[in-house]
């Protein structure tokens, strides 16, 4: 069973939060952007989160709060912002009419796109490029989302009560790479982090990681096999995993 | 001294073998996923064959082992006594439509051994007892609460579990309440709140559980849950699967002083017979005769004769004293061993059940390095687990385990130069 209002959240910074990497990583996305302006959309939900979605020089960043955006999207609740997402609610600003083409062309079309990466078709996963891609935002969208889940989530919180300060950096072998924060048991994901973490979960390769995701390959049977390597705080890894296995419910 | 490193090419080979028709390849604690093999070349994955404190793995690498199967290997494998009265007892009979009568001998002389108990009820697994003893706890005092210590494990059932894992539904475990360890301000306080509501408290012995250093309760803090108990109607009940005869042949409540209203045996009762053992107190006999409990295997009777041949030698060599001395000397000598090569092992728990850990990190990374570097040259060790003494450990073996960690120590050092 999952929670409307931890959907809201994954949604908000697991999935638009995506929108940072495809910008980065996207040739497509980086031609979509090609001559933006500087422009910034807040999207705004009722007993839900809040982020503002900014696009200035080529790059795409996320962060909470839109106190200051120029558009602005209000929700009444977070069942209507996730109706958004699913492209059964349309969303009218409440700031910026001036700007509405900006989400009617370019940023209607990132969203596009990032859907076709995101749940692509076995005949574009063949072409290497657009696999390695593919693969590495839905790592970037997990990971993204286990903070959400470990923060909102009713189940997951009870997870991540039980573990302890520190990072565990989650990797693909020659591939991404996050630590998720946990801090008095909230957790916060961030991205190609550097710090030295307490656990370290390493997916073998690319290839691995896309079966994971598409349950193609039993993750245990993988640990023995050694294609997944994990070390440190066992206890740590273990509560994430708890949260990991909910993830799925949330991303299906 | 330096020792050479294990290579598993078969174990890998079973390990392939197995993944195709068995989930995980080996799942649960016996397994690399659970068991933490960290990182996994280094661990052996199946065994070949077994003797005294010795295991030997399917590419013919020998193992001292410290595992002790995760318990049950208590007098040694293949213990000559215990095998003689299984083949004794499988000549006359073993899995019957009539329990052996060797069930009640076995009976008379569990409740003659074990200070608290009146009464002896037979089944497979520890989970088995524990999950009897909370349902005779909530029979008895009609109520539905029951209380754990912070970082539990009773066993597997739904609600032994937490709501976070997988297939446990909330409602399962809506009645557990989870309090710290050694902390009786909180305990009082959660048993006024839940007045009449609290069937029964389950505990192991001490904080033995896995991932952290273990820590031992006092006298006292038993002596206080016990009265917190008794003024409350709650039944107290001891799991006591994991150090039941390791500390006390007596039971581990006798050991801290206070008697348990049901107390739950498996692991070391027939040094690797499969059977476990629920035992009580009389005022929970007529309870517990009355519930709709059983299994295919409880009453078989081979198990029994091991039981019996098992708890008889543990009581002629005094097992706790000799766990307790052994223990000492290979704790002591494993962290000297560590601080000659710029190490803090801290050890944790009581010897007989000692647990470890490399104390230079926050993160066990170390630690992990240590206890793999260790098990790749024989010494079979877990970086998660409490450990656990047999009584077929010698003097020679602890010296060995000792130069083979020290040597693990310096393979772990030569790999970081920034340990200096």
């Amino acid at each position: 069973m999952t929670d409307n209002k931890t959907m809201a959240y994954i949604n908000m910074f697991a999935v638009l939060g995506t929108l940072e990497d495809l910008c980065e990583l996207d040739g497509k996305a980086k031609e979509l952007l090609k001559g933006t302006k500087p422009i910034s959309t807040g999207f705004d939900v009722k007993d839900g989160p809040q982020a503002t979605i900014r696009f200035a020089n080529g790059k795409c960043t996320v962060t909470e709060g839109c106190s200051d955006c120029d558009i602005k999207l209000p929700f009444s609740n977070v069942d209507k912002f996730n109706g958004m997402i699913n492209g059964t609610v349309k969303p009218f600003p409440s700031k910026g009419f001036t700007k509405i083409s900006f989400l009617l062309k370019t940023f209607t079309a990132l969203t596009d796109r990032l859907e076709e990466v995101m749940r692509p078709t076995p005949e574009a996963l063949k072409d290497p490029e657009f696999f390695n891609l593919s693969t590495t935002l839905t790592f970037y969208t997990i990971t993204s989302a286990i903070s959400q889940l470990g923060n909102h989530d009713p189940i997951s919180t009870f997870s991540a009560s039980n573990i302890d300060d520190g990072d565990i950096m989650m990797s693909i072998k020659d591939g991404p790479k996050a630590n998720i924060r946990a801090k008095n048991h909230k957790l916060t994901t961030i991205k190609n982090c550097e710090d030295a973490p307490r656990a370290i979960m390493e997916f073998g390769s690319m290839q691995l990681a896309s079966d994971l995701f598409n349950g193609k390959v039993n993750a245990l049977a993988c640990i023995g096999e050694g294609t997944i390597r994990m070390k440190g705080m066992a206890s740590m890894l273990d509560n994430l995993n708890r949260i990991l296995d909910r993830v799925a419910l949330y991303l299906a | 001294m330096s020792f050479p490193e294990y290579t598993h090419e078969k174990s890998r080979e079973w390990f392939s073998r197995a993944s195709k028709v068995i989930p995980a390849g080996v799942y649960g604690h016996l397994g690399p996923a659970e068991g933490l093999f960290i990182p996994v070349e280094k661990w052996p994955l199946f065994s070949e064959k077994a003797e005294g404190t010795y295991f030997w793995d399917v590419d013919g690498n020998r193992y001292i082992d410290y595992m002790c199967a995760y318990g049950p290997n208590i007098l040694g494998y293949n213990d000559p006594d215990v095998d003689a009265a299984v083949a004794a007892q499988m000549k006359l009979g073993n899995c019957t439509t009539s329990p052996s009568k060797i069930m009640v001998e076995c009976a008379e002389m569990l409740v003659d051994t074990v200070d608290s108990a009146d009464w002896c009820f037979f089944a497979k697994n520890g989970n088995d007892t524990t999950q009897t003893a909370v349902v005779t706890a909530r029979a008895y005092t009609h109520r539905k609460k029951v209380i754990f210590f912070k970082g539990y494990y009773h066993g597997v059932s739904p609600w032994q579990a937490k709501k976070d894992y997988g297939g446990v539904l909330e409602e399962e475990v809506m009645y557990n309440i989870i309090l710290p360890w050694d902390d009786i301000p909180a305990l009082e306080k959660t048993v006024a709140e839940n007045k009449n509501e609290i069937a029964a408290i389950i505990a192991q012995p001490y904080d033995h559980g896995n991932f952290h250093d273990n820590v031992v309760m006092t006298n006292e803090f038993w002596a206080k849950v016990r009265k917190i108990c008794d003024d409350n109607g709650i039944q107290l009940i001891i799991d006591d699967v994991r150090a039941g005869f390791r500390l006390d042949l007596a039971g581990s409540d006798h050991y801290f002083g206070f008697k348990a209203d049901m107390i739950c045996f498996c692991k070391a009762l027939a040094n690797g017979y499969n059977m476990s053992a629920l035992m009580g107190r009389e005022h929970l006999k007529n309870t517990i005769s009355g519930l709709s409990i059983t299994g295919s295997y409880w009453m078989s009777a081979v198990p029994f004769a091991a039981c019996i041949a098992t708890i008889n030698k543990l009581k002629e060599i005094n097992a706790p004293q000799l766990f307790d001395t052994l223990g000492t000397k290979l704790i002591n000598g494993l962290i000297v061993a560590g601080k000659e090569n710029g190490f803090n092992l801290v050890a944790s728990g009581k010897p007989a059940l000692f647990y470890l850990r490399v104390a230079n990190d926050n993160s066990l990374f170390l630690h992990q390095e240590w206890v793999a570097e260790c098990v790749s040259r024989g010494i079979f060790f877990t970086s998660h687990h409490n450990h656990f003494i047999n009584a077929a450990l010698t003097d020679e073996d602890i010296n060995h385990t000792i130069e083979v960690a020290e040597d693990a120590f310096r393979a772990v050092k030569k790999n970081h130069p920034e340990l200096g």
